[in-house]
């Protein structure tokens, strides 16, 4: 979970992100950011994530507590 | 479902595509997106240059066009043909097949076992397990295994999700008797309850083509298409293709009783780069084992994608020498199946296009 910001700063194109951030705000936000994260939550968590769950995670601080909640 | 064959073997192997190419920056001007963000997909999806008819061009002009080219060159001969089978989900007509279509095009003889199936992107697999089960008949030696699309002619272009990376094309497969004893292994799965991952909504019998069906919507994400037009859910085949395809390979490594290091290629459908990328990655497979360059230089003609990674990335080395490949499909159906066989020394291994 260490690298979890760095990643997700990375694949929003800004240099760094806080839990109160909202995913939607964020300029880079559109179809390929939704399959990069998509993507992440495969290889780094092994967690299926669709887009439409994403659709209903609001911050950085929600995705996060996604991935501990369904981390295998 | 696991399979076992031995003594068949693919003999030669031909692709057409057609000559006419366009590039990604020549058709951004249609997608609802700024410049930016659309090259940016571009780098990320691997988009470059995709190869598409013109007109309307069938895909029986693709096949007949290839099978004409080997008649010409003496690596095939027409009373030499038991069955024709060929994969397609763009078919000249609802009715006759197109497989009748070209048999007739061709004045191949009336005993040919012709054969339209309708699969997409796990086309070539489940064509060349088709060609296995009729090769076990005694009367039944040379099988012609055709696979060709031309769906970007159902494709929207204003469809930024799909329209990049489509690709029109048409593949010929001999695949015979040897006396060679090397066992194949195949697999396949089927899940029905996500057809509608990969589906062109309007135009068969459940919802016939009307001039309702052919008005253009725009989606939550800025593409616009009609019912009439192939419309992909591009997160749920990315989960489906990164949960199935590694545990697929896996059972059919054991299957086969075989290490994955000891597979030469792992010759994959091509959906795009990205894509690839993270299901090699999964799997601990190299890169350079597993090509993933196909959407970038002609785009993504389901089926037909596998085999051109073969002529494309293989060509001429598959003539003097024999490969332990491992053919995978996975995508419309939802449909995903595997192969593990030896390939060469072939017959013919080449690229041609169509004009």
């Amino acid at each position: 979970m260490d690298q979890f910001y760095g990643k997700v700063a990375e694949i929003l194109e800004v240099n760094e992100v806080r839990d109160g951030d909202v995913l939607k705000d964020f300029e880079a936000w559109d179809s390929l950011t939704i399959l990069s994260i998509i993507a992440m939550a495969d290889s780094d968590y092994k967690v299926t994530l669709s887009a439409k769950d994403l659709d209903n995670i609001k911050t950085v601080g929600d995705l996060k507590t996604y991935f501990e909640n369904h981390e295998k | 479902m696991n399979l076992k064959f031995k003594n068949k073997k693919i003999s030669g192997i031909l692709t057409i595509l057609p000559a006419h190419e366009v590039s990604f920056e020549q058709e951004m001007g249609n997608y609802n997106f700024p410049p930016a963000k659309s090259l940016k997909l571009k780098l990320a999806m691997g988009y470059n240059k995709h190869r598409i008819v013109e007109g309307n061009v069938c895909a029986s002009d693709l096949c007949v066009f290839g099978l004409e080219y080997l008649f010409n060159k003496c690596f095939l001969k027409k009373d030499e043909i038991d069955a024709l089978i060929l994969i397609t989900q763009s078919p000249d007509y609802f009715m006759p097949p197109t497989s009748n279509v070209i048999q007739g095009r061709l004045g191949l003889n009336q005993d040919v076992f012709c054969l339209d199936i309708n699969q997409g992107c796990a086309g070539f697999e489940i064509g060349l397990i088709e060609s296995f089960f009729l090769l076990e008949q005694e009367s039944v030696n040379k099988v012609v295994l055709l696979n060709a699309d031309v769906m970007s002619r159902k494709v929207s272009k204003r469809d930024r999700n799909s329209f990049p990376l489509i690709g029109d094309g048409a593949s010929v497969t001999i695949v015979e008797k040897t006396d060679r004893d090397l066992a194949i292994y195949a697999n396949l799965k089927m899940d029905g309850t996500q057809s509608d991952a990969l589906i062109i909504p309007a135009g068969g019998f459940r919802l016939p083509s009307s001039p309702e069906t052919a008005v253009m919507r725009e989606d939550e994400n800025g593409n616009f298409r009609s019912k009439d037009n192939l419309v992909m859910k591009g997160d749920a085949i990315f989960n489906f293709v990164q949960t199935e395809v590694p545990p697929m390979i896996a059972r059919l490594v054991e299957f086969a009783g075989v290490r994955m290091e000891a597979i030469d290629y792992f010759i994959f459908h091509q959906p795009n780069k990205f894509m690839l990328h993270k299901l090699a990655d999964k799997m601990k497979v190299n890169h350079e084992k597993m090509p993933s360059n196909i959407v970038e230089s002609f785009g993504n003609a389901s089926g037909v994608t596998v085999p051109t990674a073969i002529t494309f990335n293989l060509g001429s080395r598959l003539l003097e020498k024999d490969y332990k490949i491992c053919f995978a499909g996975f995508g419309v159906g939802l449909t995903w199946s595997s192969i593990l066989m030896n390939v060469g020394p072939l017959g013919f291994c080449e690229m041609i296009d169509y004009k």
